[in-house]
């Protein structure tokens, strides 16, 4: 017989009870855990694609809107500007009849080397790609989805130029969530012209690589500066930023998210303190022969703050532990399944799991503080007079 | 003159009292002692200026009707409530000088509880419900439990010292209360309505154990007991009413009339 048999004994005294608030503790840390991976997740995920020498042009009045294809070659002349790459939304659909499942652009095929270092492209995929004027460069994950493979022919019907077109992968683009696919620029272009007798002559956005990072707010300004009053006015952002700008929406959900995160957290506690509540009061009688038997007020109090803190404390391990098995879970099918997007990029870190396990802890300390303490402070013979 | 009555019928004054307990000095001593409670505006006045002593190795019961003051009397001896005024001495110690802190240290190390609905804790077996006040103490868990498994050997339960409270009888209940009461080593225990709430064969069975632990432990034991049996058992009894101790004629008759009630009215063949 110790104290810890003593408050385990009691914790164990309905089991029923116990379990039911261990499931929504545990549950409540695992969401709470959860979303907040999301922001540090989204920051990791836009570190992870976005290089801190590389900005997007595009026009100022949204990424919709297109500029004129001569601006590319313009700004390839701007001082500092190490490679550009003018990017056009093909939208193409695989199969699936006018919906597009990755995202595909047309790009000019000898650029894309010197504008995408970091992304590890083969030289001699790159090499193929510009030789082969229907050739393909598809990112890893949209070779995984549909198990395609180097040497595979592929049709992609657009759905932005309404013409269909025959492609061969020559490459992959080595990157493990990338699902984006390019095409020729020129290749669209001469079916344009084939089908319509005009090209393509516009971009939607230029990318643009620096030569120097520090140098990045410089160059931006002084493209803007060079299409300012122009017919199609620019602006320049890090690709970061565009990215960033990309997933403002998610961003805002996942403040209304952590918002209910929240609430949720605040409501767990309110149910804790009252199954603490609830617990201490069914045991009146008992803590007032404890009491009446010499145990001391503080020693009471600690005993009834144990068992909350122990119960509160466990679950939030547990809460974890399931988070971080299903965070580990989404990462996985996130490979084989892209409409989970970002989600897969979340992951614990040591301090999201931290502040998991001071919620459980703040949970169980604050749900048993006050019916512990009220118990405790109760004398002995107003408890016995109340109860006997 | 005051007078107490002894379970025989026989009256004396507290000095005599105090002489035939072989002039020990008194373990348990109260001066002028009164307890008020306060209910708003109301008053209530639950004990009135008691004042007694009752010597050590004694087996005494507070006897009286409802509201006669005897529980409270047995909370300030036992250290669970503060008189609102006079003095209450318990084995040397002054108690209505005590805080509530205070107190629970001074129960813990001298006086042992027996309650009428025994009050165990469910959760523990018979052991651990005895080794419970040992927590307080720095004996190791092994000493702790030797010492658990003498008293519930004392009280003849040695064997049942697994089993939980749901698995004893209600008189095996109380059997292990008075063990936990009696696993301390406390100078005086403290019996509010012991066979209260249990058959007549089994409050035989307490009163004979309580018995027993003044004469084989020379435990003093303060019992309050509506129960007239238990006049065949003690040394002496206490009559309260409305919060007074009774003394003189008054206790002779209180007394009286529990041992016509014990007799099922046939006076002649108790009296002496």
């Amino acid at each position: 017989m110790n104290y810890l048999k003593l408050v385990f004994a009691n914790l164990m005294r309905n089991k029923l009870r116990t379990g039911m608030t261990f499931g929504a503790v545990s549950l409540a840390v695992m969401l709470v855990v959860f979303l907040l991976t999301m922001p540090a997740g989204l920051d990791a995920l836009l570190n992870s694609v976005a290089s801190n020498t590389r900005v997007s042009v595009h026009n100022k009045a949204g990424i919709v809107y297109s500029l004129p294809y001569s601006y590319v070659r313009k700004v390839r002349l701007v001082e500092g500007v190490a490679g550009a790459v003018g990017t056009t939304w093909f939208g193409g659909a695989y199969e699936e009849e006018g919906r597009v499942t990755f995202p595909n652009f047309a790009v000019e095929a000898e650029h894309v080397g010197a504008v995408y270092p970091d992304y590890g492209i083969a030289s001699q995929h790159l090499e193929d790609f510009r030789r082969y004027r229907d050739g393909a460069l598809v990112g890893r994950q949209t070779m995984k989805r549909y198990g395609w493979k180097v040497g595979d022919r592929i049709t992609l019907k657009s759905t932005a130029w309404a013409i269909d077109l025959d492609l061969r992968i020559v490459g992959e683009i080595p990157l493990e969530r990338s699902p984006v696919v390019w095409i020729q620029r020129s290749y669209l272009d001469e079916a344009l012209v084939a089908q319509r007798g005009q090209g393509l002559g516009i971009v939607h956005v230029i990318w643009v690589r620096l030569e120097d990072p520090n140098r990045v707010e410089e160059v931006m300004r002084t493209i803007d500066d060079m299409f300012r009053n122009s017919e199609a006015e620019t602006a320049s952002e890090t690709e970061k930023s565009f990215f960033g700008n990309f997933f403002g929406s998610l961003k805002g959900f996942i403040t209304i998210v952590l918002l209910v995160t929240f609430l949720v957290a605040a409501c767990v506690l309110v149910i804790a303190a009252n199954t603490a509540s609830m617990a201490i009061r069914e045991r009146s009688s008992e803590i007032a022969v404890l009491k009446a038997v010499g145990f001391p007020r503080r020693v009471v109090f600690a005993s009834l703050l144990a068992e909350s803190a122990l119960l509160c404390t466990s679950a939030g391990v547990a809460g974890v532990a399931l988070a971080y098995v299903f965070t580990h879970g989404l990462r996985s099918f996130a490979a084989v399944i892209p409409s989970l997007g970002p989600l897969g990029s979340f992951l614990i870190t040591p301090a999201v799991a931290a502040q998991g396990l001071l919620l459980s802890v703040v949970v169980g300390a604050v749900s048993g503080l006050v019916p512990a303490w009220g118990a405790a402070r109760k004398p002995v013979a107003e408890a016995f007079h109340e109860l006997f | 003159m005051s007078w107490l009555v002894s379970p025989k019928g026989k009256r004396y004054t507290v000095a005599q009292m105090r002489w035939v307990t072989n002039h020990e000095e008194p373990l348990v001593r109260t001066v002028a002692v009164s307890r008020i409670y306060r209910r708003g505006v109301d008053e209530i006045r639950a004990l009135d200026r008691v004042s007694l002593e009752i010597p050590a190795g004694h087996f005494v019961a507070f006897m009286g009707p409802s509201g006669s003051g005897k529980s409270t009397l047995m909370n300030l001896l036992a250290g669970l409530d503060r008189p609102s005024s006079g003095e209450v001495w318990v084995a040397g110690q002054r108690l209505d000088i005590l805080d509530e802190d205070e107190l629970a240290a001074w129960r813990a190390r001298h006086v042992g509880l027996i309650f009428q609905f025994f009050n165990l804790i469910p959760v523990l077996s018979a052991r651990d419900n005895v080794a419970l006040p040992l927590l307080l103490t720095h004996l190791d868990k092994r000493e702790r439990s030797r010492r658990a498994d003498i008293a519930l050997r004392i009280v003849g339960l040695q064997d049942r010292a697994s089993h939980y409270p749901r698995a004893l009888s209600g008189g095996e209940q109380q059997r292990v209360a008075i063990a936990r009461a009696l696993v301390t080593d406390p100078d005086l225990i403290v019996a509010d309505e012991p066979t209260g709430d249990l058959d007549a064969r089994n409050a035989e069975t307490i009163l004979s154990l309580l018995r027993r632990l003044r004469s084989d432990f020379g435990k003093t034991i303060i019992m309050v007991t509506h129960d007239p049996r238990a006049l065949r058992f003690v040394d002496m009894a206490f009559h309260l009413d409305k919060g007074t101790l009774l003394e003189g004629e008054e206790a002779a008759r209180a007394h009286e009339a529990i041992v016509v009630a014990a007799s099922g009215g046939v006076v002649g063949h108790v009296l002496p």
